[in-house]
């Protein structure tokens, strides 16, 4: 079986965000994303799920370190001023 | 003073909600309930406009985009220089108060259509209409003076294209062309079966205001004082407007409905898009915690009553 050894890139963030994200996400040019529905409680309060503004998402991507990290920076520079957003990554195992 | 039970259901919700009960309308059929309720009162908008003359809506029309217009532009300088608060949370919270409320309005037409009191079908044309101007003006006041850009594209396509006026204009457009004769097939569903999915809705609505009711507090007496003497000043113009325009009874108690209420799906999700330094919890707070509930229990029947009065009063 091959393996390769990629980034996990987890992004929490406000379920407005949604498109903009993922255009950001598809021109950095990365192969595919996975969102899903998220609640939880954080700096900016509980995050419900039930009514659409109250709402969270989580946006994964598996990528290079590199491409990862140029995701993170846009993100960070574009919404962390003014909107729910929590990123981290984690190294995996691609298995196919 | 007229009261529908509906609203009770509204109170059932919130009751629920502060009691920690377990209950909770899932998503889908929270989703599924409010296209529903769009796109009926788009339907019974656009079947009586099919049974009137559109030509002659158009200066009445301008009329009220333009009072309604005011609205923003009035709460604005209230809530900034008296209320102190921030300019973009001040442009924020004008333009929810300036646009409109889809189930507020709604609560308005189960209540006359339980008095056997008809409206102009162009009413749900203005509701539509209301909701567009209102954004663009809080947008504009919260930009002034501060440097950085906005996401206009996105903020419009939100606006535009999000469900709440792209499911009203459709089923407007859906209504007008079918007409009385032709929707009839569709009555059971969207007519019949209105005020019963709206009490559903307004479960679901008192679920969620309950967990901004518990923030009320924060937001201070001003706060609180604005969302329920703003309603019913706008609700003061909408009367008058609608007096002078020759609207009908239902028509005025309508347009003053739609004054008076404040937007808490399409406003805050394009102010969040427009204006992200505005805290969103201030606004919603006002609009659902307070203004909301304000206007279904008291201010419906109160914009009714004034609209009595004035029809009685001036023949």
């Amino acid at each position: 079986m091959q393996s390769e050894e990629m980034f996990l890139l987890t992004v929490v963030a406000e379920a407005i965000l949604e498109e903009m994200l993922i255009e950001e996400i598809r021109r950095q040019g990365a192969a595919g994303y996975t969102v899903t529905d998220a609640r939880g409680w954080g700096r900016h309060g509980k995050r419900r799920g039930n009514w659409r503004q109250g709402g969270n998402i989580k946006v994964e991507v598996v990528a290079s370190a590199e491409l990862c990290d140029r995701i993170a920076a846009r993100f960070k520079e574009q919404f962390e001023a003014d909107y729910g957003l929590l990123m981290f990554t984690v190294p995996v195992t691609l298995k196919n | 003073m007229a009261f529908d039970p509906v609203v009770l259901f509204f109170l059932l919700g919130a009751v629920a909600g502060l009691a920690k009960s377990d209950l909770k309308i899932p998503m889908a059929i929270y989703e599924a309930l409010s296209i529903y309720l769009l796109l009926a009162i788009g339907l019974m908008g656009g079947v009586k406009l099919a049974e009137s003359e559109l030509l002659p809506l158009l200066l009445p029309g301008l009329a009220v985009l333009a009072v309604g217009a005011l609205i923003p532009l009035i709460a604005f300088p209230v809530l900034l220089w008296l209320g102190r608060m921030p300019r973009a949370d001040s442009a924020s919270i004008a333009a929810h108060y300036g646009s409109v409320s889809v189930v507020t309005f709604s609560v308005a037409v189960a209540l006359l259509a339980a008095r056997g009191i008809d409206y102009e079908g162009h009413m749900v044309v203005f509701l539509v209409l209301l909701e567009i101007p209102a954004l663009i003006i809080g947008i504009l006041l919260a930009r002034m003076g501060t440097p950085g850009t906005t996401r206009w594209g996105k903020t419009l396509h939100e606006v535009v294209f999000g469900k709440s006026i792209f499911l009203l204009a459709g089923g407007l457009v859906i209504g007008f062309i079918a007409g009385p004769v032709h929707i009839e097939p569709l009555e059971p569903l969207f007519f019949d079966l209105f005020k019963g999915v709206l009490a559903l809705f307004l479960l679901e609505m008192g679920l969620v205001a309950s967990s901004r009711i518990a923030d009320v507090r924060q937001y201070g007496v001003f706060l609180v004082l604005f969302a329920i003497i703003m309603p019913v000043g706008s609700a003061v113009l909408g009367t008058l407007l609608g007096f002078a325009l020759g609207l009908s009874l239902g028509g005025t108690v309508l347009l003053a409905t739609l004054y008076a209420s404040a937007s808490y799906i399409a406003a805050p999700a394009a102010m969040r898009i427009a204006v992200p330094r505005a805290n969103p919890a201030l606004s919603i707070g006002a609009s659902l915690g307070v203004t909301f509930p304000f206007n279904i229990f008291l201010g419906v029947p109160l914009y009714f009553w004034m609209a009595q009065t004035l029809y009685s009063l001036g023949g």
